[in-house]
């Protein structure tokens, strides 16, 4: 793919359950949140990059107290997931009980998926393999 | 080199808490009124006015906020500049303020912060405190700001083994330290045990790890070395400043057990100031969530990284220990109107360096170092002050 990546086709991508990342056209670093600007190189000329969407667990929380739009959906998690190509993303995490998140181990293999919210949003959202 | 111009002749804030009736334009003349005429410093002494406020804009409509508070307070027609960067809109305004005199641009100038928070719901202003973090990858997942410090706790406790109780003892011990405060939002004393009440906001944070609504005020006086002498025998000096910026989002950061913004701000302030860690005498830092003085006081080189909690469990930063940290209650028990935060906090260093902080001063009070933090580390501003006769 040669077009420039968009936050607003990045978006749709999650909508329509293809994530895609930003990759480097310098270097070929990639990054699974849009950037204007390479972290590693300081390029400036993006495209995107299908991601084997294999990852682990870096932290999580599960929200109890959520803002209006995503009040029907709570206690729900939230998690930073490292991806196998070494970038970082924020994202949903489905199969556990958010009531029991002493069960959640960190660093445990998870595979991306997608989830549509009561809110009307399609998030990216990960599932232990 | 250590800043030679910037002295600090007043300091005042204004009850924080729910302040039905009272409106940001009054709460911020009330403070105003406080740190000038209330000090002793005519209001025609002030050339410039440097004024945090975070969102009233989602919180009471209405945004130019500096124009409109200045002419409430009497001061119409001075140069005055609204600062935001979210939680750290008051350290921003302040360490504009400081370049500023430092410059000799101007002799006298007024750094004041304000917010009105509880006229609406806690959900809206759940969603407003949402606005500092990334609102398009962040928010738009349900993440809070609560579930932002919420994932740096969880990754604090599996690297270091700190733990939810290690937490509450930070609200112990803020809620203690506040209870002498007159000015305070939570005036009693709170048990470990209520402090672990299980009323989870974004696990493994409860309320008790969380700073309050608030609605509050904060004004000071800068003024330059030679004007101080004109209201003060001894005026408080700033020595050193630093700020830093971070990634916004929390996925962009290489490390969640440390805010890098405050580790650069507190080194380029350290070394302006040529001074360290062991000199600080005492330190109010930004505790937002409990988590956050625990990691802040690491960050900032008073203890090694995954000792911030035992430096809690054993008094060190009580208000009697070595490193008292927060005297006089910190944002969690005295409120966080996001503003006046970072003016705020400045407030309290200026009190305690002046011996004027009552049943909360601290002993030892030659130096003291103020850490004002901005969403979820995105921006961070760290001063060190000193008294002028140290």
């Amino acid at each position: 793919m040669s077009e420039k990546p968009t936050i607003e086709q990045y978006k749709q991508n999650i909508e329509e359950g293809d994530f895609q990342a930003y990759k480097c056209v310098g270097c070929g670093t990639i990054k699974a949140i849009p950037t204007g600007s390479c972290y590693s190189c300081g390029g400036n000329e993006m495209e995107w990059a299908r991601v084997s969407g294999k990852g682990n667990l870096v932290s999580f929380t599960v929200i109890h107290v959520a803002p209006e739009e995503f009040q029907d959906e709570a206690p729900y998690i939230v998690a930073i997931v490292e991806l196998e190509e070494g970038t970082r993303v924020s994202a949903r995490l489905v199969g556990f009980d958010p009531l029991k998140p002493e069960e959640i181990k960190l660093s445990i293999p998870l595979r991306l998926e997608y989830e549509k919210g009561s809110s009307g949003r399609t998030y990216l959202s990960f599932r232990p393999v | 080199m250590p800043l030679k111009n910037t002295c600090i002749v007043s300091g005042a804030q204004t009850k924080f808490g729910k302040l039905d009736g009272v409106t940001l334009r009054e709460m911020f003349t009330e403070a105003v009124d406080k740190a000038t005429v209330g000090a002793g410093i005519d209001k025609k002494d002030i050339q410039a006015a440097f004024i945090g406020t975070f969102i009233p804009e989602m919180l009471i409509h209405q945004g130019h906020t500096a124009p409109l508070l200045l002419d409430y307070a009497g001061l119409k027609g001075l140069p005055a500049t609204r600062h935001e960067a979210a939680c750290a809109s008051g350290a921003t305004a302040l360490r504009a303020a400081i370049m500023a005199i430092e410059s000799g641009f101007y002799d006298t100038v007024l750094v004041a912060g304000a917010e009105k928070m509880t006229s609406v719901s806690t959900n809206r202003v759940t969603e407003a405190l949402a606005a500092a973090a990334d609102d398009e990858f962040e928010s738009s997942l349900g993440l809070t700001f609560p579930g932002v410090f919420a994932i740096a706790a969880v990754a604090h406790m599996e690297k270091y083994g700190t733990t939810e109780e290690d937490m509450a003892r930070v609200a112990v011990k803020a809620h203690d330290n506040a209870s002498t405060n007159p000015l305070a939002q939570f005036q009693k004393p709170v048990s470990l045990e209520k402090a672990m009440t299980p009323r989870y906001v974004a696990w493994p944070l409860k309320l008790f790890d969380c700073s309050p609504i608030s609605d509050g005020a904060a004004a000071m006086v800068l003024t330059s070395t030679e004007k101080a002498k004109e209201y003060t025998d001894l005026p408080i000096k700033v020595v050193g400043t630093g700020q830093a910026s971070a990634s916004m989002n929390l996925s962009d950061r290489g490390e969640l057990t440390s805010f890098e913004a405050t580790v650069s701000a507190g080194r380029r302030a350290y070394d302006m100031a040529g001074l360290g860690p062991k000199d600080m005498d005492f330190a109010v830092v930004h505790d937002c969530f409990t988590i956050a003085e625990i990691i802040a006081s690491e960050d900032l080189g008073f203890f090694e990284p995954g000792q911030g909690a035992a430096a809690v469990k054993d008094g060190i930063t009580a208000r009697d220990g070595d490193k008292p940290i927060n005297p006089m209650g910190g944002l969690k028990a005295v409120g966080h109107p996001v503003g006046a935060t970072g003016v705020k906090q400045a407030v309290v260093v200026y009190k305690e360096l002046m011996g004027d902080a009552g049943p909360n001063q601290v002993d030892k009070n030659e130096t003291g170092i103020v850490h004002n933090f901005g969403g979820t580390g995105a921006t961070c501003v760290v001063n060190i002050m000193r008294r002028a006769d140290a």
